[in-house]
């Protein structure tokens, strides 16, 4: 038998012909085009029951309600909570993507100590026993050398069951140096107090409001309570009823059925310009001006002193000069405040942009004193003081603890210089850079907020922050602050973690929100409360006394035990019992009224001229030669621009005209363009006296001529590679300005020069 | 006879977004990433490769200070249904892979990215820019990997993207009837997620067959316009504006032509008809 | 070793006979029917255990197929009992049964999910509709999922290597003729025909697809 080559092909011939009577070729040609659409690598998401999950979103101060759907424990979206009284279901983008802050990389995973120098990024993680005593073995030596007042803690809020155990911390240890982050609302509490003598946040009743007047409010762009504003603005722009005062063409003004263009910071000298005509043509309201309230008239006090009134002041600003001040023609002027006082149930609100701009106190008590003429203090659709939380428990403290609260606070607030402001943060780094010897503030702890990042003139910060020789930071996200940290002691995600969320600054009602877990903690980080606790905890004393409750949770149920059933069935409670109330029974002042003529205010200088509201030209720093140009910030529902970052859902929202490549844009009117030689998309360096920043241009016809505008939130360099170097922050463009009379920072912007790089 | 009871059921799901109450805020944009899975990189200032289902555009009326105008164009897929609504939309009829395909129920343009092989005809053919393409694979880094629809199919590298009206709403509304009994879902059952998120209402949507439904009158209002209408693409999502140069940005007019004279967009639909 | 060149023709005696020309034909073509029959669906197909095994049947004498395989308020399907469902009858051992045993100690105290091997899982690109099919057309379980209801035991689970697919997807059969086995037969042409058949249309993409 012959074996050859022909019976080999005879075989895979046979071979062949079997195998296309077998599945294999069908089979494997659906195989493989079925596995050439098979990406193993690509995610897949677990399925299983939708479940909801209410909460309060305290990602700012807004406390919008947020309804979460989480699948298998884990959050996938968050939508706004229908029925909570703050935003009525209405979100904004940053709370709906803070799934992304949750599971980021920008998490603080576990309590961490610095093991490099000072920002650099050299961490060591450390177990939670470790990080107390550290912190707690720190505060402990201070307190021995009689030093617990040089103690500090910068919190982001001053209400609720967490900032109050920082506060209580603090007066149980002896320090009085517990500073909120500032904002507009400094001002506004400040003038609430000097003409109602009440302490409390401003609400403002937007919705009933008939007419508002806005002097710069960023409505649209995260002011007050984003989801709230937002809501709201269909029933703004359907009945026409909202002015907007600016010399931007920002998103509200877009919105507002009138853009008044005022020269920025010239707006007191408008809303004293529009009371000056209300008072003129008597349409202001006879019955409270009457009999509520003290100072519009000219006053004699009990030495026989005459005193200067509202009324007399109003007549140093009529429309002619204030027309030359503002930049706004007199008819415009008259017929604003005509229509102003006219209107039904007009109001007038300050806070330039999303309110992280801070102003002066005169623009606020201008503001006031227009409300005040209208008489729509505690009516619907008018301004409201909205009382603090004051359901805390009783504590004792020891000597060295009552020693230390006598101390000066390090930032000057509530001292013969400045009586009646709380908080004055921006004051801190001159304080510290300018003290002889060691620094004022020996341990710093940052329980909110993002001072670095949001304060004006970040390098003087960062100048003073090294000379504080420890530093803890409580945050959840490796933020400006806390990378420059010498401790971490991380926080929970907000929804990981409890809180109350009381009344936010704006909301006219009273309110207690209640952020609540709605996964499972991902890493190793605590409650501050509870970190609190602990610390107090190896302090012992009466410090340890202060603090009796086993944890967090705890303390938070028995302050609340009123409205936990509420809290914990609808996610909120409303104050049924609160009636802003009647004008006899409104005002705490020493005259009982309210006061035009704000008597606590005067205590300093004696003058009628610095007590009342007035328009003082706020000096920007800068040389008008060499810095031809002003630089404002605004502010964009878009970009963050608090403490905390820009997910990248957030930036992916932003236009090319305002960040592309990396590189930030600001606006300017083509005319200043051409006038600087400057077109579409060009580099430029801008300079400012507090530093310099390569932007890019974009001409924007609704920009007034001679501002250069700058988005504000932009420009990290901490948190992750996701969000760190994208543009360039504007605060650390700015200065602070000092307020002469309230020390708060005035400065709403800066001399720049813009030259094409 | 099954056929016919289907037609009888035929749905044209559309969008209106009224103009005059956008204020740009973006809720509509996080909302839709949120919801569909909608992939990012880490430097998504880079605006050439950034990905998105929903860009919100904002234009101006050119005039000097301070006679300026803005307006804010919020752009999702405009779910053509083509010259003589029979769903030949410019995507689908070039597709070569019929991966991406007229939804004859609801009147929805699907695209199925298993079936995609990223030829990306569509997004040649697409005049809207709706359309985007996956030049890697999607990373999601640290945890993010959890907070993933699981409604939603995640995307790989190679395939075309677009806004698909959130149609898995569709179909769990459709669920959700089946279970209850009902053959017809309420209008508020289905909404997109940026109609839902959006804070100011500005965004209507539903089926625009039902006289019953917001979007009905709507759409056939005065101020409702379409983009680029004189393609004949007949999309389904419909604006609202009470500015006349907004109507103008919203197509290439001539000289001297007036928005005003072109008949609204529900006549041309009925024409066609 | 041959020095003809190559166009000379093979002496005849040289040559294979036809005979032994077939006969290779003939292994070659056995030996592929054999290996394209019984050893490629072997060698394609991996074999698991579900993790233990369970007693439809049983169950289905005390209690109703929706008991377990429930839709959920919002109209989604919940497929395969979670622990905590099964923990509601058996917290403790209800019988003598060594899987239930098992059960208990594995997974109920150590409140670990029972990883069960799903036989008709589709890929996570297609949405199909429980609700569709069972509340909207009628249909009953057993039309695609056939007399699991019946079983006593639960049968091996195979999985495709190539695609990762379970086997019920293409089906048993590995030409797809005849009926299903075990009900299996889940490819996207099979939805279609069904559908051609029942509604007249093959149905549009996204009917199926997400």
């Amino acid at each position: 038998m012959k074996i050859d080559r022909r019976c080999f092909l005879s075989l895979v011939i046979g071979g062949a012909v079997g195998t296309t009577l077998t599945p294999v070729p069908w089979k494997l040609t659906d195989d493989i085009a079925i596995w050439t659409q098979n990406w193993p690598w690509t995610p897949s998401p677990e399925k299983g029951p939708s479940v909801y999950k209410k909460s309060v979103c305290t990602l700012c101060n807004g406390g919008c309600g947020i309804n979460v759907r989480t699948v298998k424990g884990q959050a996938k979206k968050i939508e706004g909570q229908a029925d909570y009284p703050v935003n009525r279901g209405s979100l904004c983008p940053m709370g709906i993507s803070a799934t992304q802050h949750l599971y980021g990389p920008s998490r603080i995973q576990s309590p961490m100590k610095r093991t490099g120098e000072r920002g650099q990024g050299k961490w060591e993680k450390i177990s939670w026993a470790e990080a107390i005593s550290t912190v707690s073995e720190k505060l402990a030596e201070l307190r021995s050398r009689k030093k617990p007042h040089t103690v500090a803690c910068i919190a982001e809020s001053d209400r609720g069951t967490v900032p109050y155990l920082l506060q209580r911390f603090l007066t149980a240890y002896g320090s009085p140096n517990f500073i909120r982050t500032p904002s507009s609302f400094d001002a506004q509490e400040q003038a609430l107090y000097l003409t109602q003598g009440r302490h409390g946040t401003i609400g403002y009743d937007l919705e009933n409001a008939g007419f508002i007047l806005s002097f710069g409010s960023a409505l649209m762009d995260a002011w007050g309570t984003a989801g709230q504003m937002l809501s709201a603005s269909a029933d703004f722009k359907q009945k026409n009823k909202l002015i907007q005062v600016e010399p931007r063409l920002s998103d509200t003004a877009a919105l507002a059925s009138q853009w008044v263009a005022a020269k920025p910071g010239t707006e007191a000298a408008l809303a004293l310009g529009l009371a000056h005509v209300i008072v003129r043509d008597n349409l202001y309201n006879k019955e409270f001006v009457d009999n509520y309230a003290f100072g519009f008239e000219d006053w004699e006090d009990e030495n026989g002193t005459v005193h200067q009134g509202c009324k007399s002041l109003l007549k140093q600003y009529p429309p002619k000069k204030v027309a030359g001040i503002t930049g706004i023609d007199k008819g415009t002027i008259e017929s604003l405040a005509r229509k102003f006082a006219r209107a039904k149930r007009p109001v007038a609100i300050c806070g330039r942009g999303s309110g992280m701009v801070p102003g002066g106190l005169d623009e606020a008590l201008a503001v006031f004193a227009l409300n005040a003429l209208v008489g729509n203090i505690n009516q619907p659709g008018g301004v409201t003081a909205i009382p603090e939380p004051d359901y805390w428990p009783e504590m004792q403290r020891d000597k060295t603890a009552s020693n230390g609260m006598q101390q000066p606070r390090v930032d000057g607030a509530e001292s013969d210089r400045f009586p009646n402001t709380r908080y004055l943060l921006n004051r801190v780094p001159e304080a510290i850079n300018s003290a002889k010897g060691e620094s004022p503030i020996q341990a710093l702890l940052v329980a909110g907020g993002n001072p670095l990042y949001t304060m004006a003139d970040t390098e003087t910060a960062k100048k003073a922050f090294d000379k504080i020789p420890f530093i803890a930071s409580f945050s959840t996200y490796m933020d400006e602050t806390a990378q420059y940290a010498d401790i971490l002691l991380p926080n929970h995600h907000f929804l990981e973690r409890f809180e109350d969320v009381p009344t936010p600054a704006g909301t006219p009602t009273r309110v207690i929100g209640l952020t609540r877990p709605v996964v499972e903690p991902r890493h190793d980080t605590r409650h501050i409360g509870d970190t609190l606790i602990n610390i107090a905890g190896s302090l012992g004393g009466f410090i340890e006394n202060a603090f009796p409750w086993e944890n967090y949770e705890a303390f938070l149920k028995q302050t609340l035990t009123k409205q936990w059933d509420s809290l914990e069935k609808q996610g909120y409670w409303v104050d049924p019992e609160f009636m802003p109330p009647a004008w006899e029974k409104a005002f705490q002042t020493p005259s009982g009224k309210y006061e035009f003529y704000p008597s606590q205010r005067s205590k300093a200088s004696g003058k009628d001229a610095d007590a009342l509201p007035g328009f003082r030209q706020v000096e920007l720093p800068g040389d008008p030669e060499k810095m031809p140009l002003t630089l404002m910030p605004y502010a964009s529902a878009r970009i963050a621009g608090g403490a905390v970052a820009n997910p990248p859902f957030m930036t992916k929202t932003v236009d090319t005209d305002v960040i592309k490549d990396g590189a930030v844009f600001v606006e300017i009117n083509p005319q200043t363009a051409k006038k600087h030689g400057l077109s579409e998309g060009d580099a430029a360096v801008l300079k400012t006296p507090a530093g310099k920043a390569r932007v890019r241009i974009h001409l924007f016809e609704g920009l007034m001529p001679g501002l250069v505008a700058m988005p504000a939130g932009l420009g990290h360099t901490a948190f992750s590679d996701y969000i760190a170097g994208k543009g360039a922050n504007v605060n650390a463009l700015l200065t602070d300005v000092t307020d002469p009379g309230s020390g708060l920072n005035a400065g709403w912007g800066i001399r720049a020069s813009l030259v094409k790089a | 006879m099954t056929k016919q009871a289907q037609h009888t059921k035929t749905k044209r799901y559309g969008m209106v977004i009224d103009l005059d109450r956008c204020t740009g805020c973006g809720a509509c944009m996080v909302g839709c990433y949120a919801e569909n899975n909608v992939p990012f990189r880490k430097d998504e200032t880079d605006k050439m490769l950034s990905l998105n289902w929903l860009r919100v555009f904002k234009v101006d009326n050119g005039k000097p200070f301070p006679d300026t105008e803005v307006c804010y164009i919020p752009k999702p897929c405009m779910q053509c249904d083509g010259r003589h609504m029979e769903g030949h939309s410019p995507c689908v009829s070039v597709c070569p892979a019929v991966a991406t395909d007229y939804d004859e129920p609801t009147g929805v343009v699907s695209q199925i990215y298993t079936r995609c092989f990223g030829c990306r005809y569509c997004m040649a053919a697409c005049p809207y820019h709706a359309r985007k393409f996956n030049w890697w694979d999607p990373v999601w880094p640290a945890d993010m990997e959890k907070y993933l629809n699981p409604d939603v199919s995640v995307r790989m590298r190679g395939v075309v993207e677009k806004c698909s009206f959130c149609y898995h709403r569709y179909q769990k509304a459709r669920d959700k009837a089946y279970v209850e009994g009902r053959d017809e879902i309420a209008e508020n059952e289905y909404q997109p997620a940026c109609a839902e998120a959006c804070p100011t209402r500005a965004i209507t949507f539903g089926d625009l067959h039902n006289p019953e439904h917001e979007v009905y009158e709507l759409s056939r209002s005065k101020k409702a316009f379409r983009l680029l209408e004189k393609l004949n693409t007949n999309p389904k999502v419909y604006y609202l504006t009470s500015k006349s140069w907004v109507r103008r940005k919203a197509d290439n007019y001539l000289e001297g032509e007036s928005p005003a004279d072109r008949k609204p967009a529900h006549k041309a639909e009925t024409a066609s008809h | 070793m041959s020095t003809q060149s190559d166009n000379q023709p093979v002496p005849a005696e040289n040559r294979a006979s036809g005979w032994v020309i077939f006969v290779f034909f003939l292994i070659g073509l056995i030996a592929s029917l054999i290996s394209g029959w019984i050893a490629f669906p072997n060698l394609l197909y991996s074999t698991q255990q579900q993790p233990i095994d369970f007693n439809h049947k049983a169950h289905v004498a005390q209690m109703d197929c929706s008991s377990c395989h429930f839709f959920r308020d919002d109209g989604s399907f919940a497929g395969s009992p979670t622990l905590d469902e099964c923990k509601s009858c058996h917290m403790y051992p209800m019988s003598n049964d060594p899987d239930e045993q098992k059960f208990i100690e594995e997974y109920v105290k150590k409140d670990k999910e029972v990883p069960w091997l799903i036989y008709a899982e589709q890929p996570p690109c297609v949405f199909f509709s429980h609700a569709a099919h069972v509340k909207g057309a009628d249909m009953e379980c057993r039309t695609c999922h056939g007399d699991i209801g019946q079983s006593t035991s639960l049968r091996e689970y195979q999985e495709n290597r190539l695609t990762g697919y379970s086997r019920d997807i293409w089906g048993y059969s590995m030409l797809r003729l005849g009926e299903a086995k075990h009900g299996g037969r889940h490819k996207m042409n099979d939805c279609a025909e069904c559908h051609l058949k029942e509604t007249g249309s093959k149905g549009d993409c996204f009917q199926c697809h997400k």
